[in-house]
């Protein structure tokens, strides 16, 4: 009952986080900006309060499974990306993010009744597996955001209509610099977790269906992402075309764990 | 009854440039009109403010009505022979105020949200407090100008977006490719509006880099802003390492066509480049907007910018103007407590005498007391003081600050009979009719009252003047206890 009340209670200051900054990127509202900031600070604190209350039902790390995994994800892309815009002038782009941190809380909080991990991968690896899986998320969720807000800036300024939006989002080289960094720091991290995960699946034998599309979802976020890397660095791509490179590589590894959750499965 | 603000002036809304150009004040001139404006009986207080596109005195004083009449006297004068009437406003109180905040905001201005007045604004200021014009009064409504500009600028979008196309050029780039130091600029034509846009770009520290069918006026361009000139056959080479192109040649046709930029654009690998074409007829063909990665503006593109941003500007004014009337609003409940301030300081020190006048009368009959006797009973009696003042002081600083003050405080000063109390104590002393007395420059924060008592905006330390200057009736008060607060 009190582990749902927390729950409930966090998804909603996620939820006024997403709010405010919708308010600040729509309206320009500069109250709605700091108060979007200190929505998400108290959601990051109460998130905290909620894995402090569910440490009892943790296997070891929290990130015993992909519930736990999702959550601890949500909270460290708030933690980096408000540390991040201390620094730049990028908190409108919390209007980007914070929806994907609410779709990533709610998932978390969805089917948690899951099955035992599995024998075979309950091994030291699992938790560095999870691990390194959860910090390339977050990378690659600033990097999403980033490159929507490239996409949405480079579109006003073809059209030549600039409002309020374009006055608030960054410059172009701001959001590409911030997208290529953010990709440079999550790839090797995936491309580890993919190595890892590959690794599981061999220990496990024969994979199911849903196993084998994660698996082929997987391989489509590290090629997308891999190009997007290779472009950029070797045919010194930017730009659009990188950005949503980037966007569609970020989905496509939000869906991979959108159906572990489906199905009901443990870890990536 | 404190004194009243007062404004008197004119600019681009009600009076011609010929006009306006004859009552400015150069800087340097600034002390002499100031003085000429100043008297203790009517305007106490001055600050003059002349830009091009306004002359305003703003006053202070204890008649509101001789102090407009004053100042629009003197403005009828320096306009000899113009005729002055019909092109000046005047305000006085709570308008005085509003308008006051409106101008330092910006929003009084012929380009709404531009950043000049507020500069021009605080320059006069100094000015007066270098004359010692700026009294209690003044000081408290243009420091809290300033504040309201600042809030008004944080808390809308009154300034967002500028108007001019050069500035329009540089605020596109900037949004482009963030700073812009370092980045490569190509002048291609020297156009009078290209060159302008060039030279606002290298003021922002981009590398310019020149080319002209007039070598000279290339190299004389490229030197003025420590750019570097190029000949027409470095066009192509030119337009792949620019970030920048801004196009304002006189040619007839195409100069930038879209095979030749089709081209550039695969050589600069996707790389942003950002085409200003000022040119009329137009040096680039409108196609090439439609490149990857490539970002075209023309005249009636920039032309378009401005209107989008003016229009902006005004949709925020009514957000500013709410901003200023609650700003208008607190500074009223401050102004009015500057009317509670002396009859507090009066009714206080009347129960102070009266309490210390009885116990002067009454000690000797009780003998010899010890030093803690002593103390005891006079800090006794002054508890009574507070106690019995508690209430009334509380209901008459509601009063005050609930707008029905003037009553309550005449009734009050009738009472006790303050008044007459207060020219026995001492009488006010006689200023000097100089700016420099007649204002009070060094007034410092009332020892008396505690701002937080006042109910003051921000919390600020309420300033008035010199005990003196109120009858010199706090004698001997404690700092921290006249309004009466029971211990």
């Amino acid at each position: 009952m009190l582990l749902k009340l927390a729950f409930t209670i966090t998804a909603l200051a996620y939820a006024s986080a997403s709010f405010l900054y919708g308010v600040y990127l729509v309206r320009g509202s500069e109250r709605a900006k700091q108060w979007g900031a200190r929505a998400l600070w108290a959601s990051v604190v109460l998130h905290a309060g909620l894995f402090a209350l569910e440490l009892d039902q943790l296997q070891g790390l929290p990130a015993g499974d992909v519930h736990q995994a999702m959550a601890v994800t949500a909270m460290a892309t708030c933690v980096v990306f408000l540390a991040l815009s201390r620094k730049r002038p990028i908190a409108v782009l919390g209007a980007f993010l914070t929806p994907v941190v609410l779709l990533l809380f709610l998932g978390a909080g969805v089917g948690r009744d899951v099955p035992p991990v599995p024998s075979p991968v309950r091994t030291f690896l699992l938790p560095f597996h999870i691990g390194v899986n959860m910090l390339g998320l977050v990378a690659f969720a600033v990097a999403f955001a980033a490159s929507v807000g490239y996409v949405v800036q480079e579109r006003q300024l073809r059209s030549k209509r600039l409002g309020g939006i374009f006055r608030r989002l960054p410059p172009l080289d701001v959001l590409d610099q911030l997208a290529f960094r953010s990709v440079l720091t999550g790839f090797p991290l995936l491309t580890i977790g993919i190595v890892t995960g590959a690794l599981f699946a061999s220990r496990l034998g024969a994979m199911d269906g849903a196993t084998s599309m994660a698996a082929v979802l997987s391989a489509i976020s590290w090629v997308l992402f891999a190009g997007v890397l290779l472009l950029r660095v070797a045919a010194g791509w930017t730009g659009r075309r990188a950005a949503i490179g980037t966007i569609l590589g970020f989905v496509s590894a939000v869906t991979v764990l959108l159906g572990y959750l489906l199905r009901g499965s443990v870890i990536s | 009854m404190s004194d009243e603000l007062v404004v008197v002036g004119l600019s681009h809304h009600t009076a011609p440039v010929s006009l306006r150009e004859r009552l400015s004040v150069p800087p340097d001139a600034t002390e002499e009109q100031l003085r000429c404006v100043l008297d203790t009986r009517v305007l106490r207080e001055g600050m003059l403010v002349s830009t091009c596109n306004r002359v305003e005195f703003y006053g202070a004083g204890p008649d509101a009505e001789a102090g407009l009449a004053r100042l629009r006297k003197y403005l009828h004068e320096r306009g000899h022979p113009e005729p002055v009437q019909g092109h000046l406003y005047e305000r006085r109180g709570e308008d005085a105020v509003r308008h006051v905040f409106r101008v330092a905001a910006s929003l009084d201005s012929m380009v709404v949200g531009e950043p000049q007045i507020l500069g021009q604004v605080k320059h006069a200021y100094e000015l007066a407090q270098d004359v010692g014009s700026i009294g209690t009064l003044l000081d408290r409504c243009l420091t809290r100008a300033f504040a309201v500009a600042k809030r008004v600028r944080s808390e809308t979008e009154i300034a967002a977006g500028t108007v001019s196309v050069s500035s329009i050029a540089c605020d596109l780039a900037t949004k482009i490719f963030g700073d812009l130091s370092g980045r490569r600029t190509l002048l291609l034509g020297a156009g009078e509006m290209g060159e302008a846009a060039a030279r606002a770009l290298a003021g922002r520290g981009v590398h310019l880099v020149v080319i002209n069918r007039s070598p000279e006026k290339a190299v004389r361009l490229a030197r003025e802003s420590n750019g570097e000139a190029r000949g027409y056959e470095h066009l192509a080479s030119e337009l792949v390492s620019a970030d920048v192109v801004i196009s304002s040649t006189s040619a007839k046709n195409y100069v930038l066509t879209h095979d030749l930029m089709k081209d550039v654009v695969k050589a600069r690998r996707q790389r942003p480049l950002f085409l200003i074409d000022i040119a009329v007829p137009r040096d680039v063909e409108p196609r090439v907007g439609e490149l990857p990665s490539v970002f075209l503006y023309d005249v009636d593109d920039l032309s378009q910018v401005a209107d989008q941003n003016l229009a902006h500007r005004q949709q925020e004014v009514e957000a500013a103007a709410a901003i200023v009337e609650l700003e208008v609003a607190a500074f009223e409940r401050w102004r009015r407590t500057l009317d509670l301030t002396p009859t507090i300081v009066a009714l206080r020190g009347h129960f102070t005498n009266v309490m210390k006048e009885e116990l002067a009368r009454t000690l000797p009959r009780l003998g010899e007391l010890g030093p803690t006797e002593q103390k005891s009973l006079d800090k006794m009696c002054q508890a009574m003081v507070n106690k019995l003042l508690h209430q009334p002081l509380t209901q008459l600083k509601e009063g005050v600050e609930g707008g029905n003050g003037a009553a309550l405080l005449e009734a009050t000063r009738r009472l006790f009979d303050l008044d007459e109390l207060a020219h026995e104590a001492a009488p006010t002393p006689e200023v000097k009719p100089t700016a420099a007395t007649s204002a009070a420059p060094e007034a410092e924060p009332s020892p008396e009252i505690p701002s937080e008592s006042m109910g003051m905006p921000d919390g600020e330390a309420m300033t008035e003047r010199p005990a003196a200057a109120l009858g010199g009736l706090a004698l001997g008060l404690s700092p921290t206890n006249l309004s009466g607060e029971p211990k």
